[in-house]
C-alpha cells in the first residue's frame, strides 16, 4: 500500500463528489451511501496529519451545495463527526478490523443522526426508518477502502519484515 | 504481500512541543459556530444563492461526467431495442397523433367561439402560455424533500416560480434556478401549496402538499360537497398556474367527529416517476409585459386588468 498524499487524498474525495453527483433515480436512492463521509473518515482516521476538521468542514460544505440543502447543515455534523473520530483516533491501532468497523459505524450513525436533527429544526417531516440504510452501505463502502487503499490496525508482529 | 509495509500511522495529537496548530475541539468550536451563522444567514438572509448558483454552475462539467456512465447504458439499450417494438411504437403514437389532430381541430373553433363570446360579454381572453420542454436528470439529492432537478436552467431562461406539468397534470413549480439546471418542488412537497377548483361544482379550495405523495385539502367544513372521485383541477387565481389544468383526484375523505374541519386527502395525477420529459409553463406576468410591448393600442385595459387580478393573486409560499 502506498503512504497517503495530499493528491491520493483530494483525488478519491473528489471521485467521492463524482459519486455523490451521480444521477439517482427510483428506489436505489435510499441505499445510497454517503460517499464524501466515508471517504473522509477514513482519510481522518488514516491520515489524520494531512487532514482535519476544518477538511471535514470543507467536505460538508460540497455536500450542502451538491445536495442543496441548507447550507452548513451537512459541514455541521461533518465537523462534529471528524472531532469525535479524532478524540479517539491514536487508540485505533490497537484494535481489530471488526471493532474498527463498529467504530466507523457509530460514527456514520452519529452524523445521521446529527443531520437528521438539524433538518427537523429546519421544519422537515421526519422520514422513516430507511433513512438509516446509507449506515449499513456506508459499511460496504468503508470495507471496499480498507482493501483498497490498506487497513488501520496494525498488522501482527509475525507477519512484518 | 501487502500487509505490514503501512505502518507508518502516526499519532493524531502531537506532544506539546512539536505545536502544529489548534487542537481539535477547539476547530470543532470554531467550524460549528461558523456553521451555524452559515445556516442562519442562508436560511433568513437569502445572501448565498449567489454562491449557491456558481457553485452548481461551476460544477456543471462534473455533474456531466458524472452522468455518462448511465447515459452510455441508456442509449445502448436503446439502439438494441428490438425493430418489433419500434414498429409497433410508431404505428401506436401515429395512431394517437391522428386522434390528437381531430380533437384539436375542434379545440382550435371552440377556443375563437370562446374568445369571441368572452370579448362580446367583455370579460378577459384567458392566455395560453408558452412551454419550454425539458428532462428530468435526477431526482433531488436531499431524502428530506420532494424536488426533481431538470435540465433547463437561466441558460434557457427559466425563473423561479414558473409553474411545471406532464401530459397528465401538474408537477409543482421551479424553486431554484441554476445556470444550466432547475429545481422544480413537486406539489407534494410539504412547503407547497396549489389553489384548486372541484372540476363538477367549482368550488374553490388551497390543496397542502403532505408526506406519503398525497395532498391535503384542510379548513373545509365536514358537510363540503365533495366526494371521493371528485377531479381537483387548478383554478387560476394565483397568477402563476394557468386555470383547468389537472392536480389530483380525491381518494379518501375522513371526517373526525372532535374536529370542525373534513380531511380531503387526495392523489396528484401527474406522474413524475414514470417518465423522463415535463413542461416548464411560462409566467403569465412575463406573458402580459410581451403582450404589452406587441400592441400599445390596449396597453391602459391590459393595465387595469393585470391591476384588478394582481390584487386577487395570492402569494405561493414556495420559496425561491
Amino acid at each position: 500500500m502506498r503512504a497517503p498524499s495530499l493528491l491520493l487524498i483530494y483525488s478519491t474525495l473528489f471521485f467521492a463528489l463524482l459519486c455523490q453527483l451521480f444521477p439517482w433515480t427510483g428506489q436505489g436512492i435510499i441505499f445510497r451511501p454517503d460517499f464524501m463521509l466515508v471517504v473522509l473518515l477514513y482519510w481522518l482516521l488514516r491520515a489524520p496529519y494531512m487532514c482535519n476538521v476544518g477538511t471535514a468542514w470543507v467536505v460538508g460544505l460540497l455536500v450542502d451545495l451538491a445536495t442543496g440543502s441548507l447550507l452548513g447543515q451537512h459541514a455541521l455534523a461533518f465537523a462534529l463527526t471528524a472531532y469525535l473520530a479524532l478524540s479517539f483516533q491514536r487508540r485505533l491501532v490497537l484494535f481489530s478490523v471488526l471493532q474498527i468497523a463498529t467504530y466507523v459505524f457509530g460514527l456514520l450513525f452519529f452524523a445521521r443522526v446529527v443531520i437528521l436533527i438539524l433538518k427537523l429544526f429546519a421544519g422537515n417531516d421526519a422520514p422513516g426508518w430507511h433513512y438509516f440504510w446509507p449506515v449499513i452501505t456506508g459499511m460496504l463502502l468503508w470495507q471496499f477502502l480498507r482493501l483498497a487503499f490498506g487497513s488501520l490496525a496494525r498488522p501482527k508482529p509475525s507477519r512484518s519484515e | 504481500m501487502l500487509k505490514g509495509v503501512h505502518q507508518k500511522l502516526e499519532p493524531q495529537q502531537t506532544p506539546s512541543f512539536f505545536v502544529r496548530g489548534a487542537s481539535p475541539f477547539s476547530r470543532m468550536v470554531f467550524f460549528c459556530a461558523l456553521s451555524i451563522i452559515l445556516m442562519a444567514m442562508d436560511a433568513r438572509l437569502n445572501y448565498l444563492s449567489q454562491l449557491r448558483q456558481a457553485f452548481i454552475g461551476g460544477l456543471h462539467p462534473v455533474e456531466r461526467i458524472a452522468n455518462l456512465p448511465s447515459e452510455f447504458i441508456r442509449d445502448s439499450a436503446k439502439y438494441f431495442s428490438a425493430h418489433n417494438q419500434l414498429v409497433q411504437e410508431n404505428y401506436m403514437l401515429k395512431q394517437q397523433a391522428f386522434q390528437h389532430k381531430v380533437k384539436l381541430q375542434r379545440l382550435n373553433t371552440l377556443k375563437a367561439e370562446n374568445e369571441h363570446l368572452r370579448s362580446l360579454l367583455g370579460g378577459d381572453i384567458p392566455i395560453h402560455p408558452r412551454a419550454i420542454l425539458g428532462d428530468i436528470s435526477h431526482t433531488g439529492r436531499d431524502p428530506f424533500r420532494n424536488v426533481v432537478i431538470v435540465n433547463r436552467g437561466s441558460q434557457h431562461n427559466i425563473l423561479a416560480g414558473q409553474a411545471v406539468v406532464d401530459s397528465k397534470g401538474v408537477i409543482g413549480q421551479v424553486t431554484r434556478v441554476y445556470p444550466f439546471s432547475s429545481e422544480v418542488t413537486m406539489i407534494t412537497d410539504k412547503n407547497l401549496s396549489i389553489p384548486v377548483q372541484v372540476e363538477r361544482n367549482q368550488l374553490r379550495a388551497i390543496a397542502f402538499g403532505q408526506s406519503g405523495n398525497t395532498l391535503d385539502i384542510p379548513y373545509l367544513p365536514t358537510n363540503v360537497d365533495i366526494k371521493i372521485g371528485d377531479k381537483l383541477v387548478t383554478s387560476g387565481i394565483d397568477g402563476i398556474y394557468p386555470s383547468g389544468l389537472a392536480v389530483a383526484t380525491v381518494t379518501k375523505i375522513e371526517q373526525d367527529p372532535e374536529s370542525p374541519f373534513a380531511k380531503i386527502i387526495s392523489t396528484p395525477t401527474a406522474q413524475v416517476s414514470h417518465h423522463l420529459q415535463l413542461l416548464i409553463l411560462e409566467l403569465p406576468d412575463t406573458i402580459e409585459a410581451d403582450l404589452k410591448t406587441q400592441d400599445t393600442d390596449k396597453q391602459e385595459a391590459v393595465g387595469a386588468k393585470t391591476k384588478k387580478s394582481n390584487q386577487k393573486r395570492t402569494k405561493p409560499r414556495a420559496s425561491p
